[in-house]
């Protein structure tokens, strides 16, 4: 049954030239889980916003969207409010009191409900959610996935009909995000709430949903099943084909029609088709003996004299001319971790050399200017001007005495980081991505020898990461050391030289990229789990696609 | 739904904000406004007895090792520097030492630190969830504006250290370079954080329109309710401060200390009103008391 319905929508932002949305047609049933994807920018945020009108951006808008057959518009908004619910990107911004059963009041206080009933809602929502224990919570000891629960939770005590979700996972790490879609799985099986979902990280929604939207320029390219969106997005050449997740992609290669949605499918698949091909024995990385740009010696950290350690006796030794990554979970240290080596916190016991100097010795003026860059997790945090271009004349003219110097270094980042088309925008109305490469310009203005990138992949689209990881491997080549801590494994896979494992406040496993992967059952990336049972090795999608093509048993 | 939990909570603190609110009102009333000996003896006894039930041996170790020194402090700099007095018990320096000074300073400290062993209760007790409830109820609308302070600074605070660190790591931070520099890095790190501050808002206000917020009607939904136990325990306490009300103007409870001491309500008919302060006084201790036992006897039955 028809429950939303769009027909012929278009829209612009009043100073932008160009339409944000052009000619979208749209009919969700009742109980859809509708999945959006596309880069960023591409008018996904415009498009979810243009189904709840109290949250509509102004602009030029023609066409229609109903809902029940009536004009989405002439519902009133306290029907608008309690039937349409909305959660977005961040979970800090949409958190307004300060204790959990506050905020899960806040709805139904606003809608005017009686204590007893809100009582009784809010019960009822802590249950379902299973979330009784933090309820007399401060928000604040809530952890990021925790808040994006409460956030679902604030809004389904209003008891909507529709769930609008803009990018719901994209801050939060991989257990986290795994979690919050199992619980929209929940609300839309057991609830029967209609889901419309935007998502750049789509290995975890692929299966749960119903149907999958591809988005383009402002319009619909594709709507299919999810199991038909690999086929027609390598028929459509979509660069976006790399947000896929492997098991879509590995398939998609070889077969045409219907591709599975889940790892376990096409591990099946492959292990019939294949051959398998055990590895060659591993050939030591070069400079592992060679000099060491960073060595961690025995760290031991804590934020209070009374709390408990962070970082608990962490060592390491990161090659010169390597880009290392550290993984692990969430909260193990990894962060607290990277702030020690940039020199931001110091460690109660232990010892950080760079490039054979102990870095409490370094005066700070020498370590940040030439030796050390960090790119903190939020970009935001560094930018000062209203334009980029500003922002990273300042930085160039503090760094480099002369007016000429400062120019032509200036001019050698925009270049190499494409920022040319940006220069007069603000840095906050920049996509995640470009925040990124912005932020990773000016970090580099200071010219540093080793380069510390915390989460950089954090809420940044397929395409994007592409572009990063083509940057980063280039830094490499010029000689800067790069250290990143992610949670991203396939990220990490791709482009590093070598990965260690932080667990519990300690680096646990420390091996060259290929073995360290190929070593771990499950912490590993998804094209690995797929072909472990006949490529051990194989990390990546494109190392697995190589590896059947060499060894298809024809069938 | 039970009353917020508070670490080391008793059951005194599981009642109704509003009882608790009245209660320590006349406790401090009392403990700053009256000087008078047995009154003071009775209120310094019971919130002694309260803060150890209620905090323990933290308690214990704080009035002792603290309290204990300042008692004596202000019990002997005040005949020190207070002449005042018709006793001369000797002359010290030159200046005469009045028995008047000596016993004032005495009430001068219990009363003193009376006062800040029950502000410790208070803040043990009077959580700030109480308080913004309490005051929600006088002004509506502040409780959520108070909510959404109390979300916010903590928010702020960590966003500037964090911008801090993220300066410091491109050499722009305020503890470097001359001292133009410096100011120019501290107000850029306040720039940032209203920017960040303004930019993020959009999204709050987004969140609070999505869920109804400006509509007409808003109620204000709180975890607290009025139990019978409130009650019970409201009547005892109007009662006992009805009884003191009564001795206060009776004049059972003047004194006054200089130049002679003089202190009223000395004689046995005043007991009747000493027996209802305390009985006022001792209402937590007394609650505590009673569950402990209950506790206790269910307990040993099972």
């Amino acid at each position: 049954m028809e429950q939303i319905a769009v027909r012929g929508l278009n829209f612009s932002y009043p100073e932008s030239g160009g339409a944000c949305l052009k000619n979208i047609n749209l009919s969700v049933d009742k109980g859809d889980f509708v999945l959006l994807f596309g880069k960023s920018g591409c008018g996904k945020s415009t498009f979810l916003k243009q189904l709840k009108p109290s949250i509509a951006p102004f602009g030029k808008r023609s066409g229609t969207v109903t809902l029940d057959g009536k004009e989405i518009e002439t519902l009133s908004q306290r029907d608008e409010s309690s039937r349409i619910g909305y959660v977005s990107q961040d979970p800090d911004n949409q958190i307004v009191t300060d204790k959990v059963w506050h905020e899960l009041a806040f709805g139904l206080e606003s809608l005017g409900y009686g204590s007893e009933t809100i009582r009784l809602r809010v019960a009822e929502m802590s249950s379902f959610f299973g979330i009784q224990g933090w309820f007399f919570k401060p928000v604040i000891d809530l952890s990021g996935g925790q808040k994006q629960i409460l956030n679902l939770a604030s809004v389904m005590v209003m008891q909507p009909e529709i769930l609008l979700l803009d990018e719901p996972t994209s801050q939060l790490d991989p257990v986290a995000a795994s979690g919050f879609i199992r619980m929209l799985k929940k609300i839309n099986d057991e609830l029967g709430v209609t889901i419309l979902i935007s998502e750049h990280r789509l290995e975890e929604v692929l299966p749960v949903c119903s149907r999958t939207l591809f988005m383009e320029d402002g319009a619909i390219r594709l709507d299919t099943e999810p199991g038909g969106i690999g086929g027609a997005m390598k028929k459509a050449g979509s660069d976006m084909y790399a947000a896929l997740p492997a098991c879509v992609k590995i398939y998609a290669e070889f077969n045409g029609g219907e591709t599975p949605v889940t790892v376990k499918e096409t591990k099946y698949w492959l292990e019939r088709h294949v051959r398998p091909r055990m590895p060659k024995p591993h050939v030591d990385a070069p400079s592992a003996s060679g000099e060491f740009a960073v060595v961690l010696r025995d760290i031991w950290f804590r934020y209070d004299r009374k709390s408990e350690d962070a970082v608990k006796g962490a060592s390491c030794n990161v090659p010169k001319g390597v880009l290392y990554s550290i993984v692990g979970g969430n909260g193990v240290g990894k962060s607290t971790l990277l702030s020690v080596i940039g020199g931001v916190r110091q460690p109660y016991r232990g010892k950080v050399f760079l490039l054979g100097r102990e870095l409490s010795r370094i005066r700070a003026k020498e370590r940040y200017r030439g030796l050390l860059g960090f790119l903190p997790q939020d970009p935001r945090s560094l930018f000062r001007r209203n334009t980029v271009r500003k922002d990273l004349e300042e930085m160039a003219e503090s760094v480099f005495p002369s007016r000429q110097g400062a120019k032509d270094h200036l001019e050698r980042a925009v270049d190499f980081f494409q920022l040319e088309p940006l220069l007069e925008r603000h840095p906050y109305d920049l996509s995640g991505g470009e925040q990124e490469c912005a932020a990773l310009a000016k970090v580099l203005l200071t010219e540093p020898q080793i380069l510390l990138l915390d989460e950089p992949t954090k809420g940044i689209d397929a395409v994007f990461k592409e572009k990063l990881s083509g940057l980063l491997t280039a830094l490499k080549k010029a000689g800067k050391t790069i250290i990143l801590v992610s949670h991203d494994i396939d990220f990490c896979a791709a482009c590093s030289d070598f990965s260690a494992l932080m667990f519990n406040g300690e680096i646990l496993a420390e091996n060259p990229t290929g073995k360290f992967f190929a070593g771990n059952g499950f912490y590993t990336t998804s094209a690995n789990r797929i072909a472990r049972g006949v490529f051990p090795d194989a990390l990546t999608c494109e190392d697995v696609i190589r590896l059947c093509r060499e060894n298809s048993t024809g069938a | 739904m039970r009353n917020l939990p508070v670490s080391g909570s008793d059951a005194f603190s599981g009642f109704h904000p509003a009882v608790l609110l009245l209660y320590f009102c006349v406790v401090l009333f009392f403990g700053m406004f009256s000087l008078h000996p047995v009154l003071l003896a009775i209120t310094f006894f019971s919130e002694f007895l309260y803060s150890v039930l209620l905090k323990g041996r933290k308690a214990l170790k704080f009035n002792l090792v603290y309290m204990l020194p300042i008692t004596v402090l202000v019990a002997l700099i005040n005949p020190l520097v207070n002449h005042a007095g018709v006793t001369i018990l000797f002359y010290l320096n030159g200046n005469p030492v009045t028995r008047e000074a000596i016993v004032c300073g005495m009430v001068y400290a219990f009363a003193f630190i009376t006062v800040i062993i029950t502000f410790s209760c208070f803040n043990q007790v009077m959580t700030s969830d109480k308080l913004m409830y309490l005051f929600g109820k006088l002004i509506p609308g502040l409780s959520l504006m108070f909510s959404m302070v109390l979300r916010f600074v903590p928010r702020y605070q960590a966003q500037i250290k964090k911008i801090a660190a993220a300066q410091k790591c491109i050499g722009m931070d305020p503890a470097h370079g001359n001292w133009i520099r410096r100011v120019k890095n501290g107000v850029a790190i306040l720039s940032v954080l209203v920017t960040w501050a303004l930019e993020n808002a959009i999204e709050t206000a987004d969140s609070m329109k999505a869920r109804g917020f400006g509509l007409k009607g808003r109620t204000s939904f709180s975890v607290f309710c009025w139990r019978k136990r409130d009650r019970t325990l409201l009547a005892a306490e109007l009662a006992g401060f009805g009884a003191v009300l009564a001795g206060l103007t009776a004049g059972e409870f003047q004194c006054g200390y200089f130049p002679v001491i003089r202190i009223a309500g000395l004689e046995p008919k005043a007991a009747v009103f000493y027996a209802a302060y305390a009985l006022f006084c001792l209402l937590p201790a007394a609650v505590d008391g009673k569950e402990a036992l209950v506790w206790n006897r269910l307990q040993s039955a099972a």
